[in-house]
């Protein structure tokens, strides 16, 4: 268990040079130069230059991208373009925003569906089952933006129980956790009712009703157990989508997080922010696979890590 | 004397009722089990001998499975009729069951201890601890070793011997009255089967409880049982004494099975067959449901379905051929031309 952590810890370098690479390649295709979005409009040819020579953006690019993987080993993420501040000081404060976000949201993403997914299995084909895998097409068919806007304007308009936007306070993650989980939850609940379905008609299962248990701890006890194994894979990999989720999110509902400081950054050409963010993202996301990878092993023995 | 009756099976019938019509899995069936003996239900695959099994306990996946009629009593008690509350306490409690597939039959994730255990705790009240120690206890009694350490690894890391000694220490933790065993030692090889019929057998006499004991084989018949019945199509076609069933089969199905097999001091060239197959469940023939692979069958073994009657004191028989009709419809047939 031990070796499979550290084995892939060591896995994290390569991750870091192919996103920072891609990244990096990817923002110098995209056209708009950020010394020329820098210096203004109106801005002289001279000042321009003065500036691309500054910010070392006529070297080369290998050098420019060796020079900053270098120092990303050495956890400096160069200073962002626009006002000169240290990347990870700028990360420091979004990414505990982020992440907040994101657990509230793979929370509900969790809770609500499994909870929906178990109603749905103990009486496939009955009406609860029905309603909850219908509510759950919806779920997944709806864009979490759009969500996001409704339940804005339903809550913090119409019935005003919710702010509207902003991240001051336990009420201001309600709105957006929801937004953000909604979609995880109602891929989790369909998981978990085929799991479940198929779980039940197992031999054990028969065995466990043979000797006597009860309804519930035939459910809970016998089969949630060996049908949660696929459904922490979906988990894992919601948890991937709902990063990129956050970007939207955080946007529609003004917070200041990692997802939004990525999207600014691109739209203002700052090449370190942008990497930085990416990165930091990546990084979460290859610590929460680790997790995933370790929670089957718990949930089931019979997983080698090795 | 004889010895109690614990549990009576009177004219049980399950049906599977599907779009493709109704399937009469179990159709019919009649028998009896004395405390401390066994009787041995056999048959071919898809005769009804495991849903027969399964309906005891109403286990039968349902939907589509129903029974349809009869009753399953229990020193008295017909659990066809019993709410479901008061059927869980008795499985695992009073009756048990052993299942065909050792690999499958147990929790993958849960420790197996835990898993004889758990039926400790819920219907015998025993605290965590008593319940382990009963569980590890059972463990060794069925004859593995080191039981402490056993106890506590799941079943991937266990032989399927070894599960299916789990299985029976079990099925036998709570002493239960009756154990249904389902082709208990189908999946084994050879040797670990003969152990598993040892265990059986020798917790069959430290406890004292009636054993149903579904098979297909009949050498493990002859070593295990006390009484048999024969099933085919739904029905039990031939009830006797495991003694007298072989020197004696009466049914002619029953002496086609028996004379399938393999015997040691004659020299055969090729094993005798029963030419067809088995109708279907869907489907069965308004006569004996033997009737079309059957070497004897008259004009009204196909036009009547014959009773089950009594031959002598201890075996009854469903075939026409040991009905006072018999002479009957074979003096017609020489009349007839």
């Amino acid at each position: 268990m031990f070796l499979f952590i550290l084995k892939r810890l060591v896995q994290i370098v390569p991750v870091i040079l192919g996103v920072t690479l891609v990244v990096f390649l990817i923002m110098q295709m995209v056209p708009g130069d950020p010394a020329v979005i820098m210096a203004g409009e109106g801005a002289s040819k001279e000042t321009i230059n003065e500036l691309r020579e500054d910010l070392g953006l006529n070297r080369p690019l290998h050098e420019q991208y060796l020079s900053y993987i270098g120092n990303v080993f050495q956890g400096d993420l160069g200073n962002s373009l626009k006002n000169n501040q240290p990347v990870m000081d700028e990360i420091m404060v979004r990414l505990p925003i982020t992440m907040e976000l994101a657990f509230f949201s793979i929370m509900i993403t969790i809770v609500l569906g499994l909870i929906a997914g178990i109603i749905s299995a103990v009486r496939p084909y009955s009406f609860s089952d029905i309603s909850v895998m219908v509510v759950a097409l919806i779920g997944i068919s709806l864009p979490s933006f759009w969500l996001g806007l409704l339940l804005m304007y339903v809550f913090s308009v119409k019935l005003q129980w919710l702010p509207v936007a902003g991240w001051d306070s336990t009420a201001h993650i309600i709105l957006p956790a929801i937004t953000l989980g909604a979609g995880g939850a109602a891929i989790v609940a369909r998981m978990t009712r085929s799991s479940m379905l198929e779980v039940v008609g197992q031999d054990y299962i028969r065995t466990a009703k043979a000797k006597g248990l009860k309804g519930h701890v035939i459910i809970y006890k016998h089969a949630l157990r060996n049908a949660l194994i696929p459904v922490i894979t979906v988990v894992g990999l919601q948890f991937g989508s709902l990063l990129g989720g956050t970007v939207l999110v955080e946007s529609v509902f003004a917070i200041n997080g990692i997802g939004r400081m990525i999207v600014d950054s691109i739209r203002t050409r700052d090449i370190p922010m942008v990497q930085g963010g990416v990165l930091v993202a990546s990084l979460v996301f290859v610590f929460v696979n680790l997790l995933v990878d370790v929670m089957y092993r718990v949930f089931n023995k019979r997983i080698d890590l090795n | 004397m004889e010895k109690e009756v614990v549990l009576e099976v009177k004219n049980l019938k399950t049906h599977f009722i599907s779009n493709k019509g109704t399937a009469k899995a179990v159709d019919g069936i009649d028998f009896v089990l004395r405390k401390g003996e066994t009787l041995g239900i056999v048959g071919e695959s898809g005769c009804g001998k495991s849903m027969t099994s399964l309906s005891i306990l109403r286990l039968i996946p349902s939907p589509p499975g129903k029974i349809v009629d009869g009753q399953v009593l229990l020193k008295g008690q017909d659990l066809v009729k019993m709410s479901d509350e008061e059927l869980r306490k008795i499985r695992g409690n009073r009756i048990s069951m052993i299942f065909q597939e050792p690999m499958t039959s147990l929790n993958p994730v849960i420790p197996v201890g835990e898993q004889i255990a758990e039926a400790l705790r819920l219907h015998q009240g025993l605290s965590k601890k008593q319940a382990w120690d009963r569980s590890v206890e059972m463990i060794g009694l069925v004859g593995i070793p080191s039981p402490e350490k056993r106890a506590k690894q799941e079943p991937f890391q266990l032989s399927g011997g070894m599960r299916q000694r789990i299985m029976i220490a079990m099925a036998l933790a709570c002493t239960p009255e009756v154990l249904i065993a389902d082709e208990p030692t189908t999946a084994l090889d050879v040797t670990i089967q003969a152990q598993i019929l040892e265990i059986m057998k020798d917790l069959q006499k430290k406890i004292g409880m009636g054993i149903i004991f579904i098979t297909h084989d009949l050498g493990v018949v002859a070593e295990m049982c006390d009484q048999v019945g024969v099933m085919y199509a739904g029905q039990i076609v031939e009830h006797q004494e495991a003694k007298n069933l072989f020197n004696n089969p009466l049914h002619p199905y029953t002496q086609g099975l028996i004379g399938s097999l393999p015997k040691l001091y004659e020299d055969q060239e090729e094993l005798q067959i029963i030419e067809g197959t088995v109708p279907s469940p869907y489907d069965y023939p308004e006569g004996c449901r033997f009737a079309e692979r059957c070497p004897f069958a008259q004009d009204i073994c196909i036009q009547k379905q014959p009773n089950l009657i009594q031959f002598d004191e201890n075996s009854k028989v469903r075939c026409w051929k040991y009905s006072d009709e018999w002479q009957d419809s074979l003096a017609k047939e020489v009349v007839a031309p």
